[in-house]
Parts: C-alpha cells; structure tokens; sequence
C-alpha cells in the first residue's frame, strides 16, 4: 500500500524509506518501578487503532531522524494532530 | 438450468439472549460454534458477523496446510488440525477438497538450511512427516524449478513436508456454517458488535447493530479486529500489530506445480488450485494499517520473485489480486484465553497469516473451553499472560520476516 511520510528534516517522503517504530505509548518503565507487567505493556501491548493513532517512525533510508506523526490506519493518510484541529488530512 | 437453490443455512431474528455469542463468522467462529453445538450441545448459539461469514481472512487466504512448524508447544496442534481435514470432511459431509500435495519450503543459504534441520527434527519428533531434500531432489519433486546457479539466491536444499496441501477455504466456512445451523446455532449477518457489557468483571451483554444481547459467554474471534474489539469494547490491549497482506493468481495454466512451495529469501510461496491457476502470495505491508489495498510494488516483486524460482512462468499473467489483514503477535503463535481477565470473555486470536490451517481444530478446542470453563491442556501454552511471564513461543515465520518487530 502506497504511504508517504512527512519527515520533520527531509519532508514529504516515499515510506518505504522509513521504518514503523510502534504505537506511541507510555513512558519507558522506570527501573526501580520494573514489574514484569509494565514491561510487557510498554514492549508488547498495542490498542491496533482502527482510525487515527500517534506513532513513530524513522527515516532510515535518509536522515535518521526519529519523529511521531498521526496517521489514520483505514487508509493509509497521514493526518494533523486530531486535538488540534480535528483529523483534516494533511494538505 | 440448475433449478431452485437451497439456503445452506437460514436466517432467524435474532433473540435477545444467548448462552454464547461468537463475534465473527470466520473460520474460528464458526468452528467454534459447531463444536459447542455439536460435542456439547450448547445449541443457543449466536454468531454474529458485521459483513457476511467468509468475508475476513477465512475467504481471503490461500488455503496452505501443513504441521512443520517448529516449537514443542505448537506442532500437537497443527499435527491434529491436518489429520482433521478427512474427518472433518466426512463429518460435515460437505467436500472441503483436501489436496495433500505436499509442502516444500527452500533454503537458500548454509543458515537457512541450518534453520530447517532444526525445523525438521523437531516435527520428526512429533511424529509428522518432514524432511531434509537436496537440491537434485527439490527438482525431481519441482522441475520446474531452476536448481542452478544462476539466481541471485540459489537453492541449497529444502524441507519437504509430504503431508500437507491444500483446502477449498470457502468450503470450510460453508461446511461449518451449514453444519452449526443445522445443531441450531444462529448466524447473524449484517450485523456488528459494536460494545461488550461486564458488571463486576463478568461479561453480561453485548451490544449490536440490531440490538443488544444478553450472554455470560463471548469468544472474540473478530480475526484482523480483534484487537481493536478488544481495546476499543473492553479497554484490554493485546500484543497484536495489524498488517494487510497480498496475495494474486494468474491465469490457469496446465499442471505444472503439484506441491506447494515456498521461498524465505525471495518472499514468495505458490500452489497450483485445482482450476490450474498459480496461486502466489507473501507480501505483507511493514506498517500497521486496515486497508486491505493491493500494491503495483508487490506485484512487480511477486512476478520477479516466481520467474526467477521458476523461469518458465516468464509472460504468464497475473489475473486477480486481494489482500487482507494478519493480527499478528511477536512469537508468531496464537492467543487462546479464556475467563481472563475477565469472567465469561474468551479470545480465540492473533492466528496472523496461519490460521486457516487448524481452525477447525481449534474450534474443538475453544468449545471445550468455553462449555466447561477448564482451558484443554492442548490450549494452555497459548494463553495470554505468556507475554507478561517472558514464555514467548520463538515460532519462526513460514516464510516472511515481515512484522513491525523486526
Ligand atoms: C492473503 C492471506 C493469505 C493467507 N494464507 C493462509 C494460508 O495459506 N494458510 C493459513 O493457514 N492461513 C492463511 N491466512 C490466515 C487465515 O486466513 C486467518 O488466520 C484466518 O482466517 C483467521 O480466522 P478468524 O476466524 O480468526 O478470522 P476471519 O476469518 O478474519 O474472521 C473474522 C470475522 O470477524 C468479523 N468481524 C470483525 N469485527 C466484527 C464486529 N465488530 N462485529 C461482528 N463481526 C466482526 C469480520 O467481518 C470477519 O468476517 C491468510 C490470510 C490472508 C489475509
Ligand atoms: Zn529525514
């Protein structure tokens, strides 16, 4: 499926230059907070959005810089911030 | 010409309390609801399903079946689900056409090869048919196949798993559809869950397009959507990433491909359908997404990636292309629970790009599950705390290393 991916340095972009890294979520555990629980929810557990989600990703096959965008999942678009101004796609 | 048609299964309002209700009229559903109908009588049954039974995966894959996988914990399964197939057809006495061409996966590397030794012993193990072949008898079982050296990735060997084939997927949902009805079970389609109810962490109701439901017992079997059921209806998130994945066939061709085989290194695998067609498929999105497009990237890979494993299917046309979605989990392995963490809520997911194989199988299972509340000793390896207790499985993917997590 085609996508392409607003990089904060390069701009717009082709996303197979880029690799996903993961649902935004919450922060690393601390390491004297470690349950195995927490770990688990901050390595493995995704909420799978069908819709609007925050995620990250890299510009591997360019600058490399990591960055979170928003995008909606049912169709591949990258979108504004939705608590900004509503999902508007991105012009 | 054909004269008039019968329903395979007929339509019933739907009531306003079940004892069990399957979200999903896929494959694990339905099988799901035959089985508790069937073995325990637990005919008030409803399966609701948002489109119609067959649209998710179960009517989208491409019908591979085979038990060589690698781990301890998942070749008991996979082993019953194959030997399943013939009595399952008997059973249902509807043709599900089994075709146990056999299954052959190649290695292109001293690694790859390496990787499958393990692979083999440990379903030899199990009792199930698979061996090491060299490339000379990779070309007796496929001479189409081009053994030389002169692709980029040659073949240094494979693992030919006799046993296994292919099964008519549409089949199988209208067997089981037909069957479960037949006990009693309601299927609903057009309908959506749209929200689960728990009062003191017990299910109690679920809410649908057309109404709502009252129920002590759910089995999520929502395919690509059950995690996002699962986050959006009960808050629970579960360590699933949602992929589309591709698959074509080309125009039909005579016999030339009698097993199925399949390529890690070219990201390809293909059967010839009993129609003649080459049914082709691997490509999954690197990305999470639900939109089930077809991309002209894969097709170009996909017709670079045949010709070069078998040259002689140069300028032969790709006719359909479709894809659909794998809920895909890190270990490669399926999520069965069941009154955690919740009383009466049960999950039968994250079967990725796998599932067809042993869903009927694993219905048996999920029903015994869900009439008597004990989790089947088969099952207990899969629950879903695995992922907090660090038992991930370490299935190996049968021949993409496609998934967000690498
Ligand atoms: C292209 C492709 C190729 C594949 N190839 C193979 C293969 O060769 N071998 C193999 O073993 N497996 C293969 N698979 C995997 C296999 O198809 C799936 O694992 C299997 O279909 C999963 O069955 P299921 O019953 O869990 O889900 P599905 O068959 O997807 O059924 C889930 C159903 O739930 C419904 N649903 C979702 N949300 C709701 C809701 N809120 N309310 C009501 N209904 C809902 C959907 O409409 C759908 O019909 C392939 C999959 C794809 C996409
Ligand atoms: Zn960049």
């Amino acid at each position: 499926m085609s996508l392409t991916i607003t990089c904060p340095i390069c701009g717009k972009r082709n996303g197979y230059e880029f690799r996903y890294g993961g649902e935004d979520k919450e922060k690393r555990p601390e390491e004297d907070m470690f349950t195995s629980r927490a770990w688990c929810s901050y390595v493995h557990m995704n909420k799978s959005v069908a819709g609007t989600q925050k995620e990250w990703w890299c510009h591997k096959d360019g600058c490399g810089a990591w960055f979170a965008i928003y995008r909606d999942t049912t169709t591949n678009l990258e979108v504004s911030d939705p608590n900004e101004d509503g999902s508007k796609a991105k012009a | 010409m054909f004269g008039k048609f019968k329903r395979l299964w007929a339509k019933q309002p739907l009531k306003k309390s079940y004892d069990a209700v399957i979200i999903g009229g896929g494959l694990h559903g339905l099988a799901t609801a035959f089985f508790l109908a069937r073995n325990y009588a637990m005919t008030d049954v409803a399966v609701i399903e948002k489109r119609y039974i067959g649209y998710g995966g179960a009517g989208r894959n491409t019908a591979i079946v085979r038990a060589n996988q690698r781990t301890q914990e998942n070749l008991p399964l996979y082993k019953e689900g194959l030997d399943f197939w013939p009595i399952l057809t008997k059973e249902l006495d509807f043709n599900l056409m089994f075709y146990n061409c056999g299954n052959l996966n190649l290695a292109h590397s001293e690694a790859a090869l390496k990787a499958l030794r393990l692979q083999v012993t440990s379903a030899q193990f199990h009792g199930i048919n698979s061996q090491l072949v060299d490339p000379k008898e990779c070309k007796a079982l496929i001479p189409a196949l081009d053994i030389s050296d002169r692709p980029t990735y040659p073949i240094f060997g494979g693992m030919y798993h006799p046993p296994g084939g292919i099964v008519r997927h549409d089949a199988v949902v209208w067997g089981l559809a037909k069957g479960a009805a037949k006990l009693g079970v309601h299927i609903h389609q057009q309908t959506e869950v749209t929200g689960i109810e728990v009062e003191n962490q017990k299910i109690v109701s679920v809410d649908t397009s057309n109404g709502k439901i009252s129920t002590p017992r759910v089995l999520n079997a929502a395919g690509g959507y059950s995690a996002a059921v699962s986050y959006h209806m009960l808050g629970i998130r579960l360590p699933i990433s949602v992929l589309t994945i591709q698959a074509m066939v080309t125009h039909p061709l005579k016999p030339l491909l009698n097993h199925v085989v399949s390529s890690g290194a070219y990201h390809v695998y293909a059967n010839q359908t009993l129609k003649g067609e080459i049914a082709t498929g691997s490509h999954m999105d690197p990305w999470p997404n639900y939109t089930t497009q077809t991309s002209a990237y894969y097709i170009k890979h996909q017709a670079e990636a045949l010709t070069k494993l078998m040259p002689c299917l140069k300028g032969v046309k790709f006719m359909r292309s479709w894809a659909g979605l794998a809920d895909m989990t890190p270990d490669m392995a399926p999520i069965m629970d069941g009154n955690y963490p919740l009383e009466g809520y049960y999950m039968d997911c994250g079967w990725g790009y796998f599932g067809f194989k042993s869903s009927a199988v694993t219905g048996k299972y999920m029903a015994q599950f869900m009439a008597t509340g004990e989790c089947p000793d088969i099952l207990k390896p899969f629950e879903l705390r695995r992922f907090e207790h660090h038992r991930l499985m370490g299935e190996t993917p049968a021949v993409v290393e496609y998934s967000p997590n690498n």
